[in-house]
């Protein structure tokens, strides 16, 4: 693998060369170090308290990108390897033009859920690692993370064992943003601080348990709306076609009887869970934004990496790779029928 | 209930493809061979019209089962649209599993000539399914 080593700084200075140069309208988004606590930012002209990496997960921000169709603006994005994941499903499914979008991802040693945001979170890779991983405090989702290395997108950020900074690039992209950065292209002997992650077990429920879980469902939609890959505008569940209301409901409730309010928990997430199933980055944004803590990562999560595994698909892998409902292969899934 | 010796009927919603399975379930009937009244068709364009939305809803309104059925793989009238429908029925199939549903969902490939061996399929699915629902009944 070859890279450069970033010294301390050297990425606050190199995207302030790439804003410096005028002559198209460019923009950088990443994290920004606050006091109380680090935020997503857009730096028009300077950069300023970059901070590479973001402890507290609030939602995937490659929400805030789709339908992004940058017309002429440069944009480098530097976002953890989940958000770059989910803008990669986007770019696939023609949600964002890719063109003059410069994505980099940075090695995630974990996220806590934003609403403990709170000011005693270092922020240097080796600290920030030992931290999450002493006090137990990573979010489920970020437990059983499939990918934490910064190994998507156009280029990538790694931590090497020393807390040292490399970066790679994947394509010519990537050795765009890698001109930007002082120093010379070298080989990476050393080992990284985040190395590949396990896989968990595959994920198998029952009826019962679902419903008891999801009994707290109030139906609104948060998940649907926080999901970075749940993209459609005119979403199935808008209208009465399938959550009836007021006298569409009465009609439906008179036709097939008794009826649990608000009906259709099951199969408003059902149907969700089969849409971004080749999508879904694991992310556990739906969880964060859920008002009732149902736990949505366990579900979403277990069932998208099941289905992802029948066609050994990884969401936002590489850009490449086509999402496997939108392909086939002739000669496969000879039991498929009964 | 054990005493009670009415059997439930199951109800079976079927999606079939215009150009063949529905075409079959046609000659079936024109040929005069019978199969169980539970059985409801929905005619489709294509069976990769289809939804997995679609199979979704009906399950969670009730139907006892549902199936999906098209022309062979390779004899689309839109050339590959089975092709799709097998990769889609395939993953909700995986995704039921998950929560032990699988049995409510079949894929069937019927072509337009095949009016027996549609009536066949749809008549094994139909008694699997109330055996197993009258079984669920009683215990």
């Amino acid at each position: 693998m070859l890279g450069k080593k970033v010294k301390n700084g050297a990425i606050e200075d190199a995207l302030n060369r790439f804003l410096k140069e005028k002559d198209k309208n460019k923009l950088v988004i990443g994290f920004e170090d606050k006091e109380n606590g680090v935020f997503l930012r857009a730096f028009g002209d300077h950069v300023e308290n970059f901070s590479l990496f973001n402890p507290f997960f609030g939602i995937n921000n490659a929400l805030h990108f789709r339908r992004l169709f940058s017309k002429g603006t440069k944009i480098i994005l530097l976002l953890r390897p989940c958000e770059i994941r989910a803008y990669v499903e986007l770019i696939k499914l023609s949600q964002i033009e890719r063109e003059d979008i410069i994505a980099v991802s940075i090695d995630c040693p974990g996220t806590i859920s934003s609403k403990s945001i709170n000011n005693n979170i270092p922020l240097e890779a080796k600290k920030l690692k030992e931290y999450l991983e002493g006090n137990d405090m990573l979010r489920w989702a970020c437990k059983t993370c499939r990918e934490k290395r910064g190994v998507v997108g156009d280029a990538g950020i790694r931590i090497d064992q020393d807390g040292f900074a490399w970066a790679v690039p994947y394509n010519n992209k990537g050795d765009d943003f890698l001109s930007l950065i002082d120093g010379e292209l070298e080989e990476i002997n050393v080992g990284m601080l985040i190395s590949e992650s396990k896989r968990i077990d595959k994920f198998q429920s029952e009826m019962d348990k679902f419903y008891e879980d999801f009994s707290k469902c109030i139906m609104c939609k948060n998940c649907r709306d926080m999901c970075p890959v749940c993209y459609c505008i005119d979403c199935v569940f808008n209208g009465d076609e399938y959550l009836p209301k007021g006298d569409a409901l009465l009609n439906k409730i008179l036709r097939s009887g008794t009826v649990q309010l608000p009906q259709g928990k099951e199969l408003f997430h059902f149907i969700r869970m089969y849409h971004v199933s080749q999508t879904c980055v694991g992310c556990g944004a739906c969880e964060e934004a859920c008002p009732q803590g149902i736990p949505l990562t366990r579900y979403f999560k277990g069932i998208s990496e099941r289905l992802q595994d029948m066609f050994s698909y990884m969401s936002g892998r590489d850009f490449e790779e086509s999402i496997p409902y939108l392909t086939f292969i002739e000669d496969e899934l000879k039991d498929a029928a009964d | 209930m054990s005493t009670d010796k009415v059997e439930k009927n199951p109800e079976i919603i079927g999606f079939a493809c215009l150009y063949c399975t529905f075409k079959a379930s046609e000659m079936a009937g024109s040929l005069r061979l019978k199969y169980p009244e539970g059985i409801r068709l929905i005619q489709v364009p294509c069976s990769s019209r289809v939804d997995p939305a679609f199979v979704l809803k009906a399950i969670f309104e009730g139907a006892d089962g549902v199936f999906v059925a098209g022309c062979h793989p390779g004899d689309c009238h839109f050339i590959k649209g089975n092709y799709f429908t097998r990769r889609k029925i395939a993953a909700l199939k995986e995704m039921l599993d998950t929560f032990n549903m699988k049995e409510k969902i079949r894929l069937f490939w019927v072509s337009a000539a095949e009016a027996r061996r549609f009536v066949d399929k749809v008549t094994t699915m139909y008694n699997e399914i109330k055996e197993r629902k009258n079984v669920r009944e009683k215990g």
